[in-house]
């Protein structure tokens, strides 16, 4: 060990925790900010356009008591996880496939970047007429949505890798899988991660979406159902759910990315 | 030369194809023969862009030559084509290459273990000698360091000791210590020459620094610029173990240094 060679000093000034402190407090202060506005906005429009934040509130409190809101929390949930499983495997698995068939990629390139022009929800009706009104025309909805962020993220992450690194590994013996897996794959995480934090909420608005249209559960049925009946209250209630539903999927995925990357020299992502 | 050649190249060029409009391709490397010795340590010195990185690419065989042949042990590698390139010739040619090339995601012990993970050879005897290494280069107690929370020196230790920790018979090295500071390289050349003293293994050490080329090897090559040939042999008789502060002022050093200063353009 010479001198000069001492690792670099990791260790955070005190400083930073004090701005989190100020950062968290500012946040307080615009979260009582946004409600106030939103109480004054709700009292000069009327409860028909805008409704009472505390009555929302309340709403939630009840119906969430009552298992009404669980029941349609778990249906939305449930068939977003599993849309968003399948958008995600093909999102995945395709461009590692096409990796290896280049002439087979050049070819359809431009048909799949064609594909994304495509707006997902116009499709709606065609896929009620094909798949019928269960959960099959939703679930095709929601895997679309979810399919094309990360594939295009995975596909750019992939022409992204650093040809040295697959490079120094073959030399070293890695076969084409173990060169896919380790070196291309650890290679995509930043590209990845921030395609999900672009499908994750997609796959819950595009799930909602389709329940406006179809199905008797889920929280889009419970938003359409209650502006059907001129309430207001049920349908901000409703927002409220899906929005909060996105921030703790959102907080949960920060915390999953910085766990499995621990080793990315900067974080700089956002944190809720 | 002494021992039987373990490594043989011939006539070995490289043709970049040309840009539109130009009627002449760019050969970088053209009829460059040499051989390696079992246990020899060959340095090659050459003006930058002098092809010497594609050479190494060749010879480790993520680049396909244009033309001639690289025999290992009598056996002629599959270089010409680029479907049937087998790259580090089944772990027989490692490849230090300029840039340390650490996988950013693994730690310092992670990646230097990382050969020995994809060639499932680790076990007891492999970990214990990637320990042995990593003490040899002053690396221990930086294991569960990542890449990035270490020093360029200490970074380019651990991808020579990842290397070395598979053993294979040839190493080629690519201005390893080049974007180091002067203090640093000594020190590095230095734990190289102790590393090399251990195993003896054949090693091809590609440079443009003379000093550098005298201080390590036991032979070195001069090659001319673009298309590169080699100019000039010369045999580095100074007596090992060497002292690379105290070899500067050699008088040997100082003849040598002078025949292979009026090759190099």
């Amino acid at each position: 060990m010479t001198s000069q060679d001492t690792a670099l000093d990791l260790a955070q000034p005190s400083q930073v925790k004090w701005r989190q402190y100020v950062v968290t407090a500012g946040r307080i202060v615009l979260a009582i900010l946004l409600v106030a506005a939103w109480k004054i906005g709700a009292d000069r429009a009327g409860p028909i356009y805008v409704a009472d934040p505390f009555l929302v509130a309340n709403r939630i409190v009840t119906d969430t008591m009552s298992g009404e809101l669980v029941h349609h929390v778990y249906v939305t949930l449930r068939l977003s996880v599993i849309g968003f499983a399948i958008g995600c495997f093909f999102g995945v698995v395709l461009p590692f496939l096409l990796r290896r068939l280049p002439r087979l990629t050049d070819a359809i390139e431009p048909y799949i970047m064609a594909s994304v022009g495509i707006p997902k929800y116009a499709l709606i009706p065609l896929f009620i007429l094909w798949f019928g009104i269960d959960d099959a025309p939703k679930l095709w909805l929601v895997g679309l949505l979810v399919f094309y962020p990360i594939f295009i993220a995975v596909f750019a992450g992939i022409r992204n890798v650093d040809r040295r690194l697959i490079n120094m590994a073959r030399v070293m013996g890695a076969s084409e899988a173990m060169i896919s897996r380790e070196v291309i794959w650890n290679s995509l995480q930043s590209f990845f991660f921030a395609a999900l934090k672009i499908a994750l909420p997609r796959a819950i608005s595009a799930t909602i979406i389709g329940e406006f249209l179809v199905g008797n559960a889920g929280l889009g049925f419970f938003i359409e159902y209650s502006r059907q009946n001129f309430d207001t209250t049920g349908v901000f209630a409703g927002i409220v759910i899906a929005t909060a539903l996105v921030l703790v999927i959102n907080s949960v995925l920060v915390r999953i990315d910085r766990r499995l990357n621990a080793w990315r020299p900067t974080d700089r992502d956002m944190e809720l | 030369m002494s021992a039987q050649a373990l490594l043989e190249v011939h006539d070995l060029g490289k043709r970049f194809a040309s840009r539109a409009g130009r009627d002449s391709s760019l050969w970088v490397i053209r009829d460059l023969s040499f051989s390696v010795a079992d246990g020899e340590f060959l340095t090659i010195v050459g003006p930058s862009g002098s092809g010497k990185t594609t050479l190494l690419n060749m010879i480790a065989q993520i680049d396909v030559a244009s033309g001639g042949e690289v025999r290992f042990q009598s056996e002629v590698a599959p270089i010409n084509d680029p479907k049937s390139l087998n790259p580090g010739l089944s772990c027989r040619i490692g490849y230090v290459t300029q840039e340390d090339n650490l996988l950013p995601w693994r730690t310092m012990l992670q990646n230097v273990l990382f050969p020995l993970v994809v060639q499932g050879r680790l076990n007891d005897e492999t970990r214990a000698r990637a320990e042995m290494l990593i003490r040899t280069v002053g690396l221990a107690g930086f294991e569960n360091h990542y890449p990035h929370e270490l020093s360029g020196g200490m970074r380019k230790r651990a991808s020579l000791i990842r290397t070395l920790v598979y053993d294979p018979p040839v190493i080629l090295m690519d201005e390893p210590f080049g974007a180091l500071d002067a203090q640093t390289r000594t020190v590095l050349q230095e734990d190289l020459l102790r590393l090399w003293n251990l195993g003896r293994k054949t090693i091809i050490f590609v440079t443009h620094d003379i000093t550098e080329a005298i201080a390590l090897g036991d032979r070195t090559l001069v090659l001319t610029r673009a298309p590169a040939r080699v100019a000039g042999e010369h045999k580095i008789d100074l007596p090992r173990p060497r002292d690379i502060r105290g070899i500067l002022t050699d008088p040997k050093f100082i003849e040598i240094y002078q025949r292979i200063r009026e090759q190099v353009q």
